[in-house]
């Protein structure tokens, strides 16, 4: 009976196990500096996504249109009630917002534009796939978080100064050495708030991909099929990701600004937006 | 006898153990806030951004299959 299962699934699977890759593949070196395969799709990515909020910026009109328009028109009035019910202002919020609008389009599209059917084991170049998401590799993710941690702290130092920025570490008395201590804690939870951030998001992206590898793997020649309600799963994941990654850093820079001490990841910032919504 | 599959059932099974259990009491509170105050359930939104807090748990075992 074993055997009778080992032949059929050799008669199922015909590849040795499905494609499974946590890092991302180099396609050519420039100088030095490889080139892999999240990199290229990334700038790809970059270039398109700049190229279509361009252009639905340009052509933006009071009267709302459909189609793709209604799309970005929807994400942006989104990320602005998101922001307005964080921070309860509406003034502070169209301040921040092309800033949390952009990252917000870039991680969706990202993860997005990553399910495309071209994207993947389809096309291949010197043994690695020629476009990985971007989202799908620790690089991309680390260097997003980096960066939106980094303006947090820059938009912190813009609101409140030099001094409230560094007070906000180091709040109450500066007799007290347990301030000091805990400041440094503070100082130190931003790192891994950098971490926590691109982990959560390259983790999400990069299994929905070895998911949707496994699936399409044990369908063999029914693969569409098998894979299509995980593709489905990774549209919605891949927004619910997207709306995190940024929900995440807004409640970072509301906790940063109101000068009210407690982990943004705490319940205590959204209790604050339940209050103002 | 190749340990390490052992190695990753052990892991799966302890490692998806707490996130589980975190899960079901995010449901299980949400649950229990709409019972007693029906208006609480516009915060769906909220529940789905504590599950994946909790989620990068069980992403961090599932991710370290396919490395050890």
């Amino acid at each position: 009976m074993f055997t009778d299962m080992m032949t059929l699934t050799k008669f199922v699977a015909t590849e040795n196990g499905p494609p499974i890759h946590i890092i991302p593949g180099e396609l050519f070196h420039i100088g030095g500096f490889a080139i892999t395969n999240s990199m290229l799709y990334g700038a790809i990515c970059s270039l398109l996504i700049l190229v279509l909020l361009i252009t639905v910026a340009r052509r933006m009109t009071v009267k709302p249109k459909r189609g793709f328009f209604q799309l970005v028109e929807i994400g942006t009035d989104f990320i602005i009630n998101t922001i307005e019910n964080s921070m309860g202002s509406r003034e502070k919020a169209v301040r921040y917002a092309p800033f949390f609008a952009s990252a917000f389009f870039f991680v969706l599209f990202s993860n997005w534009l990553g399910l495309l059917p071209g994207v993947g084991e389809a096309i291949k170049y010197s043994g690695h796939p020629v476009f990985r998401p971007f989202t799908a590799d620790l690089n991309g993710t680390l260097a997003a978080s980096t960066i939106m941690i980094i303006m947090v702290q820059y938009f912190t130092i813009r609101e409140s100064g030099f001094k409230g920025y560094i007070r906000h570490y180091f709040a109450g008395s500066l007799k007290n050495p347990a301030t000091y201590l805990l400041g440094l804690f503070e100082m130190f939870s931003e790192l891994t708030r950098i971490g926590s951030l691109a982990l959560r998001l390259f983790l999400n992206v990069a299994i929905g991909e070895i998911i949707i590898a496994i699936f399409a793997y044990l369908g063999s020649f029914a693969a569409p099929i098998t894979a299509l309600p995980f593709v489905v799963l990774e549209l919605f994941v891949g927004a619910l990701q997207a709306y995190i990654f940024t929900m995440l850093t807004i409640m970072y820079l509301t906790a940063a600004i109101k000068h009210d001490h407690g982990s943004a990841e705490s319940v205590s910032a959204m209790t604050g937006e339940a209050t103002t919504a | 006898m190749d340990l390490t599959v052992l190695a990753k059932g052990i892991m799966m099974g302890f490692g998806m153990l707490g996130p589980a259990i975190g899960i079901g009491l995010i449901g299980s509170s949400f649950m229990n806030a709409v019972g007693r105050n029906p208006e609480a359930a516009k915060y769906f939104g909220q529940v789905f951004v504590i599950i994946a807090i909790v989620e990068l748990m069980a992403l961090l075992v599932f991710a370290s299959l396919f490395i050890i």
